[in-house]
């Protein structure tokens, strides 16, 4: 009876103990050196003196930022890297003046509370959210205090109730959005595809984005003369079923940035292309995984923008709670010429002297 | 000082789930998996009912009796249409789901600008006070005491000994010429209205619905009663619902330590939650075998 005593003891021993050690880790995560993690505190308070200042980033300043992504997906990747690329263009650059913590909640919104309160536990000057539920964790926890928020890849700020119908910020947090350029890509598919009725669009039933995109698609495509066919699943494993479903349906397929969707495609192509059936994607990966086109967003660029505006923020030159949400304005055409050359569709000449990017294979998804 | 703040905030509003979870698990010992659909189910009322503009207090009942009827609903299937315990869990979560997305109309739904049991006028006056920094905690931890005193009065009750008697021995239920059948309903709808409770707390203070939140519920409620219980045995002194509000605490503790250690990404989380539960069950089977020798 003792010991179990004993061990109980031992066990919140370690669980306290490993708290402490919490307290202190900030030096041991992630600060490139020693003088870089001792200012780091200071960060915070520093960003407020700097306000006389314009953009330029001062002498001996160093930021922390906790960049908390809500899934793992090759889109939301490259927002991040886009972000990081961004920052470093305005001289806040990871390793010499600025620590970069990451999590990433694997699509566990409970896991997200826990990333942002955690970071607010390292004293960071910024938090980074990527994707909707994220930003409006990193909204919701941040209120009360004065740490600012950059959020990216949220399809519908108004909505999620982060900005107001003027594009104003709801509170200390602002960002981009990656609204989908759903008559761009309509256009394009109807200039591919002369011929074709019908576009199935697959998305997950718990994505709020993807909904309010497949709405923006019901309304504009009589416009360009098509009728969109759905399909909602509810996890992953209803994907290869929904897929044989829908394909027996349409002339092609269309896909949104639905994380459950897209996570999936590789198996959705596969299926498309034993059909012949064109898969159009919604933005650069899409298409180097084997998407026929896209008139899509450049994730990394996005990501970038974003990184700008993190910049301003941290060093002063605007305050996040008064800097409206940005959009990127054009899409740019992608396309990939390997799978147009199974299908055996030739990409109209116009859309391919102006792509952003054409592929010529059928690149890995891992990758 | 925020980190022990984080721990507190969650680990108090998770201890309302695990009030919950310890009535199926420990007193009814029935594993019911509706927790992880009625646990979003509370959220997704409270977060219809405040956009609506319905006071917060109407949406933390209304979610209570949402739970309440879920669970019934998980004891019906149960014991009238006699499914095995696990089943009728997993059919009520997974049908909850797509209610769930239908109360909320949609997979995420935001009230930030709302009132809510955290945010309104009478509470403008703690935020604004230097004890401000503790709101969060110091009104969840006022719902969790409150939920702790009358569960303990209700299972001193003539119905909750019944409930407490149909876990151990479900053939004194009978002999005392009550339906074993009907305190089962009557335990696992106060334990689902306790999860969606705690589903409504948690979503007032994030301030908006996520379908995900759901997601490990059922895990989350389970390790913080085992921690709790196991950890606190022998401590006649304390009320085995406190050991189990003490034990989600110690949970959120460990979930956030490990994650500030940042040794481990954030993915190995449902990993280390398991090897945490193992040990725990590990140490507390090896004293029971020690006590009977």
């Amino acid at each position: 009876m003792k010991k179990n005593i004993i061990a109980a003891l031992m066990i919140t021993a370690m669980t306290a103990a490993a708290a402490g050690c919490g307290g202190n880790s900030q030096t041991a995560t992630s600060a490139p050196d020693t003088a870089a993690a001792g200012s780091s505190q200071s960060g915070g308070e520093s960003s407020g003196a700097a306000d006389s200042e314009n953009s330029a980033v001062q002498d001996g300043a160093s930021y922390t930022i906790g960049i908390g992504q809500y899934a793992v997906h090759g889109s939301l990747d490259n927002c991040r890297e886009g972000f990081l690329q961004g920052l470093a263009e305005e001289g806040i650059e990871e390793g010499k003046n600025l620590t970069v913590l990451y999590e990433n909640a694997n699509g566990d919104g409970g896991m997200g509370t826990q990333i942002v309160s955690n970071f607010l536990s390292q004293d960071v000057d910024m938090v980074c959210a990527i994707a909707t539920p994220m930003a409006q964790t990193a909204y919701g926890a941040t209120k009360r205090t004065d740490i600012p928020v950059i959020y990216t890849a949220v399809t519908d700020p108004v909505i999620a109730q982060l900005a107001t119908e003027d594009k104003m910020p709801a509170g200390n947090i602002t960002g981009t959005s990656d609204k989908l350029p759903v008559e761009e890509q309509l256009q394009m598919i109807r200039q591919i595809l002369p011929d074709a009725k019908t576009i199935g669009i697959m998305y997950s039933t718990s994505e709020v984005n993807s909904q309010s995109t497949l709405e923006e698609y019901k309304e504009a495509a009589p416009e360009y003369g098509f009728e969109i066919v759905e399909s909602g699943v509810s996890t992953a494993a209803d994907i290869p079923l929904a897929a044989d479903n829908l394909l027996a349906q349409v002339d092609c397929l269309n896909n949104l940035t639905d994380n459950t969707v897209v996570s999936s495609l590789p198996i959705i192509l596969d299926k498309a292309n034993s059909k012949g059936i064109p898969v159009f994607g919604s933005e650069i990966e899409q298409v180097r995984i084997g998407c026929l086109a896209s008139m899509g967003l450049d994730y990394i660029e996005l990501g970038k923008q974003t990184g700008r505006m993190a910049a301003q923020v941290l060093t002063g030159a605007a305050e996040a709670s008064e800097m409206p949400y940005e959009i990127i304005e054009e899409a740019s055409f992608y396309g990939n010429s390997a799978a147009a050359e199974n299908l055996g569709i030739t990409l109209p000449e116009e859309l391919v002297s102006s792509a952003a990017q054409m592929f010529d294979t059928i690149g890995d998804s891992n990758s | 000082m925020s980190i022990l703040l984080g721990i507190l905030e969650e680990g108090l509003i998770y201890a309302i789930l695990a009030l919950g979870v310890y009535i199926t698990y420990s007193i009814l010992d029935f594993p019911d998996l509706s927790v992880d659909s009625t646990f979003p189910l509370g959220s997704a009322v409270t977060a219809a009912m405040l956009v609506a503009g319905i006071p917060a207090p109407a949406a933390l009942l209304v979610s209570f009796l949402s739970g309440v009827l879920a669970g019934t609903v998980t004891g019906l299937i149960h014991v009238k249409l006699k499914v095995v315990d696990l089943l009728s869990g997993i059919i009520v979560m997974t049908g909850l789901y797509s209610i769930n997305l239908q109360i909320a109309g949609g997979a995420n739904l935001a009230f930030f600008g709302s009132s809510t049991i955290f945010e309104n006028s009478l509470t403008d006056p703690l935020w604004a006070s230097p004890v401000g920094y503790f709101t969060v905690v110091i009104i969840s931890l006022a719902a969790v005491v409150l939920v702790k005193v009358l569960l303990d009065a209700y299972l001193k009750t003539r119905s909750g000994y019944l409930l407490r008697a149909a876990g151990d021995n479900d053939t004194l239920v009978t002999s005392l010429a009550k339906d074993k059948g009907t305190v089962k309903i009557i335990g696992l709808a106060l334990a689902n209205g306790l999860v969606a409770l705690s589903g409504s707390i948690y979503c007032q203070k994030q301030g908006f619905f996520e379908i995900s939140t759901g997601t490990g519920s059922m895990v989350i409620g389970l390790a913080s009663v085992i921690i709790g219980t196991k950890l606190f045995k022998r401590a006649s002194f304390m009320k085995t619902t406190t050991a189990v509000i003490i034990g989600s605490i110690l949970y959120k503790a460990c979930i956030a330590a490990a994650m500030a250690v940042g040794i481990f990404p954030t993915s190995y989380m449902k990993f280390l939650t398991a090897a945490l539960f193992l040990i725990i069950l590990v140490i507390s089977n090896r004293s029971k075998r020690k006590g009977a020798a």
